[in-house]
């Protein structure tokens, strides 16, 4: 009796103390294209993230710029180049599965920042290491630990450049409660290792192409 | 006399002690691990807890809070009132946001549960080392982007730094507390040895607990020791007083500090290592948003805002501090009937967050806590 009363109180605590703990400092809005070859494989991703004004002036701090408070892309090119070698390390927040297979990405291409309204948008390129042509590819775009917040753009989230007239897009955004609390529980229990807090705010968009 | 403890009691004690001693670390790894992310490669099953509807309230608030700190700060720079709302919003998220550095609760939680601190001592503890990370980080942007202009690489270079160094704190802090508390422990083991009561018998802080109340009042109740309290009676008369002071430094003032103590230099001396340890690591949150407002020409508003988020959290984390000795003293009072075990169990208790101190430093000094690395992205 005593135990479990003590083990109460420790289970009290715990909670106490986990209540509140993951919190994003940045926020990204995210725009995604997915890149076709002419003979419909899939060759990689063009992301352009929009930084939340916060981050964006931390970002710019002590940067020269010619115009006060307007920074032009050359101007932002070493800074863009720290953003993407910083982002290999998190393997640039973009999983890709295609038919139900992991696959991974060459070093960014084709990258710069634009600095407008106060906001830094960063636009990368990361090619796919081996193009893929599969009837069902799963990009997931989070952060696991949720530092950042990734949020999927309102207007053209997700557009497919040059694919097959009869592939379909489907877009699952984590504020939508059903879906996320069933993905958590599949997570949860299916897939182990790879469930994580992170996963709850994941954008996953599907491509069915048959 | 100390009654041998039977093999079931003792079995009893032992798992309840782990489980606890387990409960604390999951609480406390959860807060490591989910803290200041970027990066954190494969943290299992730390997802189900957090599926609460509550967790996802506090989540969405906080973000709330924070968001709207930039266009706060952006009012304030035509409309001087904004401010009252700028402090407000930052004290709330300060709430929400608990512990700046992800650690930090959790440091304090087991320090104060390790060194049988009161509740008192925990909020002091908690507010100190608040206001001390709202200083380090008005410090670092103060510095670095103010006066010297440096840019956000070399601003959060030196955070990277001052990261590795509290880390290694933490891991010193840890490791001291280990040395201390094990062996404490060990006497207390070899105190439940059933040996004859009498000779040269191996005893343990009974004897504190009893010379305290011999030494002063009787109605200086403020601290824990309580639970030893009726054992120390019975075990104390057994020996010879001069045994009393040779255990380890924190004996001398074990007990729990008396107001005086508190307040007298001593006191703070004492917790000052928990204070740095703690302290020395500002909240990334905070950075962001004194350079935002640096950046708006109106840094005096961010400081104010750093300050009032540190505030929030304080009162986050005394809360927290308060629950945690709270819950070390009842697991205390109850198992003080347990005879031998129930000193056992405390001094397992007292082991096991002193350990956990231990874990954290070395793992997030080693890596193995990417968590909450900084990253300069």
């Amino acid at each position: 009796m005593r135990a479990w009363l003590g083990l109460v109180l420790a289970a009290a605590m715990m909670l106490a103390s986990g209540a509140a703990q993951a919190h994003p400092h940045v926020w990204i809005t995210a725009s995604s294209e997915l890149l076709y070859a002419e003979d419909g494989s899939i060759t990689g991703v063009r992301h352009a993230w929009t930084f939340d004004d916060m981050f964006s002036a931390y970002a710019v701090q002590g940067l020269e710029s010619k115009k006060k408070g307007a920074y032009t892309r050359e101007e932002l090119g070493p800074l863009a180049q720290t953003n993407v070698e910083s982002l290999k390390e998190y393997a640039y927040f973009t999983f890709a599965k295609a038919d139900g297979k992991k696959e991974r990405f060459n070093e960014p291409v084709d990258y710069f920042l634009d600095y407008k309204d106060t906001v830094l948008t960063l636009h990368f390129t990361l090619p796919l290491k081996n193009p893929v042509k599969p009837k069902q590819l799963v990009l997931e775009v989070f952060d696991r630990s949720f530092f950042i917040d990734f949020q999927m753009a309102k207007d053209n989230p997700v557009k497919l450049v040059g694919a097959p007239a009869d592939c379909q897009m489907k877009l699952d955004r984590p504020s939508d409660g059903t879906a996320t609390a069933q993905k958590l529980n599949e997570q949860t229990f299916m897939d182990g290792p790879n469930a994580n807090f992170g996963m709850m705010f994941a954008n996953k968009i599907t491509v069915d192409c048959p | 006399m100390k009654p041998h403890l039977s093999p079931l009691a003792r079995a009893l004690l032992a798992s309840a002690a782990v489980l606890l001693a387990v409960g604390v670390a999951d609480a406390a790894l959860h807060d490591v691990l989910a803290q200041n992310p970027f990066g954190a490669p494969k943290q299992a099953a730390a997802a189900e807890p957090e599926a609460s509807g509550l967790i996802g309230w506090l989540l969405a608030k906080q973000s709330e809070f924070y968001r709207q700190m930039s266009s706060t700060i952006r009012a304030a720079k035509s409309d001087g009132s904004a401010v009252w709302t700028l402090l407000f919003i930052s004290f709330a998220y300060g709430i929400f946001h608990a512990a700046g550095p992800g650690h930090g609760k959790a440091v304090i939680a087991s320090y104060l549960v390790a060194n049988r601190e009161t509740a008192r001592r925990g909020i002091a503890l908690s507010f100190a080392s608040a206001l001390m990370q709202s200083l380090v980080a008005i410090l670092i942007v103060g510095i670095s982007a103010w006066i010297l202009n440096a840019t956000a690489k070399t601003m959060c270079k030196a955070e990277g730094a001052i990261e590795i160094a509290s880390y290694a704190l933490i891991a010193l802090f840890g490791l001291r507390l280990v040395w201390v508390k094990g062996r404490t422990f060990i006497r207390a083991l070899e105190a439940t040895q059933p040996v004859p009561a009498l000779a040269g018998v191996p005893h343990d802080h009974h004897d504190h607990g009893h010379h305290h109340h011999d030494a002063h009042d009787h109605r200086d109740q403020h601290h824990s020791h309580d639970d030893h309290h009726d054992r120390a009676q019975a075990h104390h008369h057994a020996h010879h007083h001069t045994h009393d002071h040779v255990h380890d430094e924190h004996c001398g003032h074990s007990h729990g500090p008396t107001p005086r103590e508190l307040a007298g230099p001593g006191g703070w001396r004492r917790g000052f290592a928990a204070i740095l340890t703690v302290g020395i690591r500002p909240c990334s949150g905070a950075i962001l948003v004194l350079v935002f407002a640096l950046a708006q020409g109106l840094f005096w508003a961010g400081i104010a805002a750093t300050f009032l988020m540190g505030l929030g959290t304080a009162i986050t984390v005394a809360a927290i501090a308060v629950i945690a000795v709270s819950a070390k003293d009842i697991a205390g009072r109850l198992s003080a009937g347990r005879d031998g075990g129930g000193a056992l169990f405390m001094r397992d208790i007292e082991f096991g967050a002193a350990a956990l101190v231990l874990l954290f430093g070395a793992g997030l000094l080693f890596g193995y806590i990417a968590a909450e690395r900084t990253t300069c992205f």
